[in-house]
């Protein structure tokens, strides 16, 4: 139950940091379609470089141990966020690389790790949950379901409502408490697919 | 896992679709689903009116009469000229910060020959519009950027003695070009004795428009608010150090404007609605930041103050 809890809490903070990223970026950056475009295109390829890391690091001594430091490590991200993201964001302005380019810099630097590390999560918790390849689909199927219905709620929350109650930066280090809260028990307790 | 990309883009295009239905009098001329939005033109052929819109038919980007187009048809583009009236000078370099359909910056050009024009407009279907449908032209001295307008101000190194912020999509402004941050790089824009004005929407007093206000007040340290008759329309006058800032002098500067520069609409009138911020301010409203800056649910929540 817990595994699954941590899924869907990082599911959900994969796409309520996107929806946040628009915010971060529109004062430098603008609103434009190459800033949505850049926004979307490296998380995607944060994700994707995370399935791919986290099936291989999976296959290396799997612990919940690991994988609370693989939550954990972006949750420490988005709580120092606020520093460093004003600097950097105001450098690459300044820097002017155009408008393609200047957001896509600055989605990089600002989102790609963490996208990186939440993309580990899956590939790494299917890992730890399969029991008996006669049940590995059914493990799969609802971690991915878990995880995608996060990043639903994590959207709608955070569109509807968080963004009309509190600050952006305020929600990103939210983000990173809670991450580093749900990492918290993976380092106390075994993981296996029993549990 | 593209459902993530899926979702995202669903939002995006959702949005785009035509919402309301034509008036049997009404014409479709043009319709897009361009970069950003839902782009309508159509015709009324009984009140021989063209106007351009997005999703909803209540809020009207801009329009022209079909048989004088350098006319103002909409209130509140005939409105934002009272700002003139706080400058001691003629404007010369001129900023508006969204296109619609090109209608204010063509009959100020029109009026005063002698201005240099830019403008910031996000949307290329945008100007292609204004071009097409509304006897818009860029020439020399008027120019057309199509860049969001945040990046134009912040990137910019010309100063400005008048800068028009009016940009829209369907009812709300983006909220990048709500915020104090962007307000004051808007002020370091201006010459000394700059002013801006804005066109901020408020069919009823929303929370919203208290934020604009608290907003303003925080970035300029003079605001005059003038009210529209027959629109929701409110246009803010801000001024840094503005020469003319008492109603009187204000009243009797549109009135020489009206007379000197042949304005065909009543000027001195919108003048005489001048209201101090003061009368607006509330306290309990907050002020917009690019940290926080929910315009879209203050815009339907009703406004706190008395």
């Amino acid at each position: 139950m817990l595994i699954k809890i941590i899924v869907f809490i990082c599911g959900a903070v994969v796409m309520s940091f996107e929806i946040l990223g628009s915010r971060v970026l529109a004062p430098n950056f603008g609103s434009s379609v190459f800033v949505w475009g850049s926004l979307i295109s490296v998380f995607l390829t944060g994700l994707s470089a995370g399935y791919y890391l986290g099936g291989r690091i999976a296959d290396i001594n799997p612990s919940s141990r690991k994988l609370g430091l693989m939550i954990a490590a972006p949750g420490v991200l988005f709580l120092t966020f606020p520093l460093y993201s004003a600097p950097v964001s105001d450098w690459i302005f300044v820097q002017d690389l155009g408008v393609r380019f200047s957001p896509l810099i600055a989605s990089l630097v600002l989102f790609l790790l963490p996208s990186v590390f939440l993309g580990i999560v899956s590939p790494y918790t299917a890992k730890l949950m399969i029991c008996s390849l006669h049940t590995s689909g059914k493990t799969i199927g609802t971690l991915y379901a878990l995880s995608t219905f996060g990043s639903i709620i994590g959207t709608l929350v955070t569109s509807f409502y968080l963004i009309t109650i509190a600050g952006v930066n305020a929600l990103i280090m939210g983000q990173g408490v809670l991450l580093i809260i749900a990492s918290a028990p993976l380092f106390f307790i075994n993981l296996s697919c029993k549990t | 896992m593209t459902s993530r990309l899926t979702l995202l883009l669903l939002c995006l295009i959702l949005v785009q679709t035509r919402a309301f239905a034509l008036e049997p009098s009404e014409k479709l001329l043009f319709e897009k689903n361009s970069l950003y939005q839902y782009i309508q033109v159509t015709e009324d052929t009984v009140k021989k009116e063209r106007y351009i819109r997005n999703q909803k038919r209540e809020f009207t980007q801009g329009g022209i009469y079909i048989n004088a187009p350098d006319k103002l048809l909409f209130e509140f583009t005939q409105m934002g000229f009272v700002a003139l009236a706080f400058m001691d000078r003629d404007p010369k370099d001129v900023l508006f910060v969204g296109l619609g359909a090109g209608a204010m910056p063509k009959y100020f050009a029109g009026r005063y020959p002698d201005s240099v024009i830019d403008i910031a407009e996000i949307d290329p279907d945008m100007l292609a519009a204004a071009q097409k449908y509304f006897y818009f032209k860029e020439d020399h001295r008027m120019k057309v950027h199509v860049q969001d307008g945040r990046l134009f101000v912040k990137r910019t190194k010309k100063k400005y003695d008048w800068i028009i912020l009016d940009a829209y999509q369907n009812d709300y402004i983006p909220f990048h070009l709500t915020t104090l941050e962007f307000l004051k790089e808007v002020k370091s824009r201006l010459n000394d004795n700059g002013v801006v004005v804005a066109n901020i929407t408020s069919p009823f007093r929303n929370k919203f428009f208290d934020s604009m206000v608290m907003t303003y007040k925080k970035a300029f340290p003079h605001l005059i608010i003038f009210k529209g008759k027959k629109s929701g329309n409110f246009i803010f006058v801000a001024t840094s150090d503005g020469k003319i800032k008492d109603k009187g002098a204000v009243e009797a500067r549109a009135g020489k404007i009206q007379t000197a520069r042949k304005f065909d609409i009543d000027l001195a009138d919108i003048a005489s609605r001048y209201e101090p911020s003061d009368a607006y301010e509330w306290e309990g409203a907050k002020v917009l930041t690019d940290d926080f800056a929910p315009v879209n649910l203050y815009q339907h929540q009703k406004s706190g103050a008395k």
